[in-house]
């Protein structure tokens, strides 16, 4: 509001222009503050992301809340909820981290298909992805049907296939975050340990990850959030059992269908794990 | 029409003024429908599930005839004097113990949905199909031993075609749709959904009738197509309303 001014400031004394607006900067000039329209635009879009939360939390039926939690469907659908997501994250980053090194470090000559191959899950409706995954890991599946004849492994209805499901969707988002943290750092570094004489696990574990480590809690923190979340593809690929399969947006599901009130606290519990495990690791890793 | 639309009287529906029969139907009847409106001028299909299609009606929508997949919601209707006169029941849903075609987990009656080892499919009982089925299997005394709990039907029967299951319990029409194989189970027999058409007005116009009698008739039109997607003729039981 205060711009406005400006182009009238014809005649208005020159210490009428806001400071942080003149040509020469002052020692106390904020630094680089988005234009203001975009800065309007911008807590728009937090009240848009806010505000779903907010509807959630006036319906929420705090008194009976209590009752409504500890129901043991509830606290099942929990525990299935955190061994799943908890397993897909460690997935991720097992699997993810070097398909992250693989891609940012070595020259693929299909690179731009291998990323485009990585973000797939991201794009695909994640039921489509379950779907993806019964023709692949099913029991009559390309691979599935030989897991089960060779091991007698049938992932499909166990928590093992959850966790399949959830790391599958999961895993794109790991490793684009550490796959750009890797190329922004560059590879400087590591030539420097290798040319004193680091091998390659000492330069990746004492260089190369130390470097990225924000990264690397972001990518790990994104990739749980989204297990956690997981409906479409769990539901299609792991179905939905009590304690076994059922995890917490599942239960939420049924939960509209019998008793709302319930569906809101259940929602809840899952955005407050969510939140405070997000801004703890925030906190922690991702300072600033 | 310009007689009955100036007669006025109490149903706001008698009469619109317009040759146009709108016909709600649930969302299980979508393919019968084209079907049945195939070459039939003047016929518009809504196409909805049975308790969106009821609110519609309550909020004043603009419609001719009603068929829902259920008793309960053409039950709402009625007492919300949505519809009039008496509803029709012009075919039944049954459920069905399916299989993958040429049944692989050897399934050979109800009871092996018990069985440890084959992998169980049923919907959830938050869902209609899961009532049915926890109702039927409860009458039977059979402690079914499910691998999962399906939020709708559909997702059960393609588990099924898959042959990601070994057995499940799914309506007759899914079975047909998606070409499963079913194994006979008497005890399913008293377990369906009912099908319900009813008119909007208390005294349809001719050719509002016409339309109905496409679906009520024995050997019309919409009891073939009916026939022909797997649901069972409203011979099975007495017409409305159905015993619960």
């Amino acid at each position: 509001m205060r711009r406005r001014q400006r182009p009238r400031s014809a005649q208005a004394p020159a210490a009428t222009i806001p400071s942080d607006n003149v040509a020469e900067p002052g020692p106390a000039r904020p630094v680089s503050r988005p234009p203001a329209a975009l800065t309007v635009v911008g807590f728009v879009a937090l009240g848009l992301l806010a505000l779903p939360v907010v509807g959630l939390v006036q319906r929420a039926p705090w008194s009976s809340l209590p009752t409504l939690l500890s129901e043991s469907d509830v606290l099942d659908a929990l525990r299935v909820s955190l061994v799943v997501s908890l397993f897909a994250a460690g997935a991720c980053v097992v699997l993810g981290l070097p398909l992250a090194l693989v891609l940012a470090r070595c020259r693929l000559r299909f690179g731009g298909v291998a990323r485009a191959v990585v973000m797939l899950p991201m794009v695909l409706p994640p039921v489509v992805a379950g779907t993806a995954l019964l023709f692949a890991l099913g029991r009559r599946g390309l691979v599935g049907q030989w897991l089960d004849s060779w091991f007698g492994v049938s992932l499909p209805f166990t928590t093992a296939g959850a966790v399949v499901a959830a790391a599958f969707v999961a895993l794109p988002f790991f490793v684009v975050t550490v796959e750009a943290a890797l190329r922004q750092a560059g590879d400087d570094l590591d030539e420097a340990a290798a040319t004193l004489g680091a091998g390659a696990w000492g330069t990746l574990l004492h260089v190369t990850l130390p470097t990225i480590r924000p990264a690397l809690a972001a990518g790990t923190a994104l990739a749980w959030a989204r297990a956690v979340g997981e409906f479409g593809a769990t539901l299609t690929f792991a179905g939905n059992f009590p304690g076994r399969t059922r995890t917490l947006p599942l239960e939420t599901y049924l939960a509209l269908e019998r008793n709302p009130e319930a569906a809101v606290a259940i929602s809840l519990v899952l955005m407050t794990v969510a939140l405070a495990v997000l801004v703890t690791l925030r906190d922690r890793w991702m300072p600033r | 029409m310009l007689i009955s639309a100036c007669s006025g009287g109490p149903d706001r529906h008698a009469g619109n003024g317009r040759d146009e029969v709108v016909v709600m139907a649930a969302s299980s009847l979508a393919d019968v429908t084209e079907i049945v409106f195939e070459g039939r001028d003047g016929v518009t299909p809504v196409i909805a599930g049975s308790s969106t299609l009821v609110a519609q009606l309550a909020a004043g929508a603009d419609a001719d005839v009603l068929i829902t997949a259920n008793s309960a919601t053409m039950e709402q209707a009625a007492s919300e004097r949505s519809v009039h006169g008496e509803p029709v029941l012009i075919a039944v849903n049954t459920l069905v113990l399916a299989t993958p075609a040429g049944n692989p987990g050897g399934v050979t009656g109800l009871t092996d949905l018990a069985r440890g080892d084959l992998l169980i499919g049923l919907c959830a009982t938050e869902v209609p199909c899961g009532e049915l089925a926890h109702q039927a299997l409860g009458e039977a005394g059979i402690a079914p031993a499910p691998d999962t709990l399906e939020l709708n039907v559909r997702a059960l029967a393609s588990k099924l075609s898959l042959g990601e299951l070994d057995a499940g319990l799914v309506y007759a029409t899914d079975a047909k749709m998606l070409g499963l194989a079913t194994v006979d189970a008497p005890e399913l027999s008293d377990h369906f959904n009912g099908y319900y058409i009813a008119s909007v007005a208390a005294e349809p116009p001719p050719h509002v009738r016409a339309v109905i009698a496409d679906f009520t008739k024995l050997g019309s039109v919409g009891a073939k197509a009916l026939y022909a997607y797997g649901f069972l003729g409203s011979d099975r039981r007495p017409v409305w309303p159905v015993p619960t």
